[in-house]
């Protein structure tokens, strides 16, 4: 009889162990930038959410460059979404609908670009874009970004196309329609909602990237949030308050987009490696 | 429409030929794209590193440089900081993988049965794995500070005084570590969440009848059926934590002394603070075989369970 709520209780336990371990640090982030800076370091951080310093924190944040920021993440972010679904989706196609030469060494080679470190193709893609002009510019940026985002948009709309019966398309074949046509009027609405996750990841995938836009963005006026909330670090003219205030707008789209999406995520980035 | 149509009808033997032999070419013409876009900005940039790494290439001029044969391989491995670079990519991501995955699997059976409020703890769960990486840096720099971060109020109300988290030879490995593991077990939880799900409960029902505690049931049931998971989860996590630079760049810059500068940010910052490029792509290298190490290994692992199950 004893046994029973001893294992109940020591499970809440652990739960509220790691709900103090997971939340703490976001909450923390909330709780800072509510507070007033001076507060921080000489009395001491208040640990609850003072809310009646959201105007303050509101003023402060229009002292820092964040929408800017935000607007050059979100561009970033939506360049990199729409190339790696456009590509990503011709790609995804041609692996769920055809058998061919080659096709079990482009699956491998699109796993592998799940492997590669970034940092490995940042020099060479850096000689690259002096070349071409690309180098400081937006448009270059999610060139890179998309060579890691596409293979996972393909790996998450091939998984959902192989559900889609053959013949569905079959019909729409003998109609003579091509097959372009089929893929974006018949298949990629039947799969909307794998299109909108894939649409998601990268998106998310353009606003959280660092290593690429720190390294070819050197022009101020184009960095991205995730370049310019770097920037604060070692850096004592800005207020804690507006730092941690920039992180939590830009971490809240990610937190809820990834909490909606997250089935769909994990279903992705684990495709490719189950069966690239 | 109509009109290819009344063609087909009129030399039904010359239209399907071509259709035949189109067919041949389709699955070409649609691959063409996205790949010819992989080769032109992931395989030919590899490649280039590659050769790189056998030339003196300036950062000034990265598109000209001298084949100076194995000189910067000489270098690298007659260079100290390479092997405490190599030794503590290892120690990192052997780690990250062994707590990541533990303590996801810890929270993925903690959360497993239903209970109430059971959906928010699962978001707040979640929470190190949504937030992008710059700002989890930020965060933790702050509960990281040594004169006004909470850690160190913690610390010094235990009595252990206020610690230099991010930049003492001791702790700045087990500081990433803590914001890495913050990072990577909501995942782990998810993917072994999922599976634990598609144990069937018949199963662990018949076992508990026949007088398996839950010891036994755990062990002769539940665990093989989610093993191929924490396989396949390890191997991903093993894989970030190989090309994750952001939180460890931001952290601790690689430092105290070299002490956490794992191969990406040792190559970062030896190509774009050092302007040595050579040497970066020599780390390059090095990198490529580590990463194609752990995929060798998968495969090896999902081959040998395709045997397995195909017996």
């Amino acid at each position: 009889m004893n046994r029973i709520p001893l294992a109940s209780v020591a499970r809440f336990v652990v739960i509220a162990i790691l709900v103090v371990f997971a939340g703490f640090p976001v909450y923390w982030m909330a709780s800072t930038a509510l507070n007033v800076s001076s507060q921080l370091y000489n009395t001491g951080q208040v640990p609850w959410p003072q809310l009646g310093n959201l105007p303050g924190l509101i003023h402060e944040l229009g002292q820092v460059p964040l929408l800017r920021w935000l607007v050059n993440a979100g561009v970033i972010a939506a360049g990199t979404s729409v190339l790696s679904l456009l590509l990503g989706s011709v790609m995804g196609y041609a692996l769920s609908r055809f058998r061919f030469h080659g096709r079990g060494a482009i699956g491998f080679l699109l796993f592998m670009t799940q492997v590669i470190p970034e940092a490995l193709i940042v020099v060479p893609l850096y000689a690259m874009f002096i070349v071409l002009g690309l180098l400081n510019s937006l448009e270059g940026l999610v060139l890179a970004n998309v060579g890691f985002s596409m293979p996972v948009t393909a790996f998450i709309l091939k998984n959902a196309m192989d559900a889609v019966p053959h013949e569905i398309e079959e019909s729409a074949l003998i109609d003579n329609c091509p097959r372009i046509g089929i893929l974006t009027m018949v298949i990629l609405p039947l799969i909307a909602p794998s299109v909108a996750a894939a649409a998601v990841i990268g998106f998310f995938a353009g606003w959280n990237e660092f290593l690429f836009a720190v390294t070819f963005l050197g022009d101020p006026k184009l960095w991205p949030t995730s370049v310019g909330l770097a920037s604060f670090i070692g850096q004592y003219e800005v207020p804690l308050s507006a730092v941690m205030g920039s992180a939590l707008v830009f971490s809240l789209p990610a937190i809820v987009f990834f909490l909606l999406v997250q089935r769909r995520i994990v279903a992705g980035l684990t495709a490719g490696a189950v069966k690239g | 429409m109509t009109g290819t149509a009344g063609h087909q009808t009129v030399t039904p033997g010359r239209g399907r030929r071509r259709t035949v032999h189109l067919e041949r070419w389709l699955p070409y013409a649609f691959v063409a794209l996205p790949f010819g876009y992989l080769v032109l900005f992931m395989f030919w940039p590899l490649t280039d590193q590659m050769l790189m790494s056998f030339a003196d290439t300036k950062l000034m001029n990265p598109n000209a440089g001298k084949f100076i044969g194995l000189d910067n391989y000489r270098r690298l491995v007659a260079d100290p900081q390479f092997y405490t670079t190599l030794r503590i990519t290892i120690v990192y991501t052997v780690l990250a993988v062994l707590f990541g995955v533990g303590l996801g699997v810890i929270a993925a059976f903690a959360i497993d049965r239903p209970f109430r409020g059971r959906a928010a703890v699962r978001a707040v769960l979640l929470f190190g794995w949504a937030v992008p990486g710059v700002a989890a840096a930020l965060i933790w720099l702050w509960i990281f500070n040594l004169p006004s971060g909470v850690l160190n109020d913690i610390t010094q109300a235990m009595g252990l005084g206020r610690l230099r988290w991010t930049n003492s030879l001791g702790l700045a490995l087990p500081s990433i570590l803590i914001v890495t593991v913050w990072q990577v077990s909501p995942f782990v939880m998810l993917v072994v969440l999922a599976a634990l799900q598609s144990v069937p409960e018949e199963v662990r029902e018949a076992a508990r009848i026949d007088g398996a505690d839950a010891l036994n049931v755990f062990r002769n049931v539940t665990l093989p059926h989610i093993l191929p998971t924490l396989q396949l989860v390890s191997l991903l996590i093993a894989v970030w934590s190989i090309r994750r630079f952001d939180v460890i760049y931001l952290l601790t810059g690689g430092g105290p002394i070299g002490s956490t500068s794992t191969l990406v940010v040792e190559l970062r910052q030896t190509a774009f603070e050092d302007f040595n490029l050579g040497m970066a792509s020599a780390y390059g290298a090095v990198g490529l075989v580590l990463a194609l190490l752990v995929a060798l290994v998968h495969f090896l692992f999902e081959r040998h369970r395709a045997r397995v199950m195909s017996r």
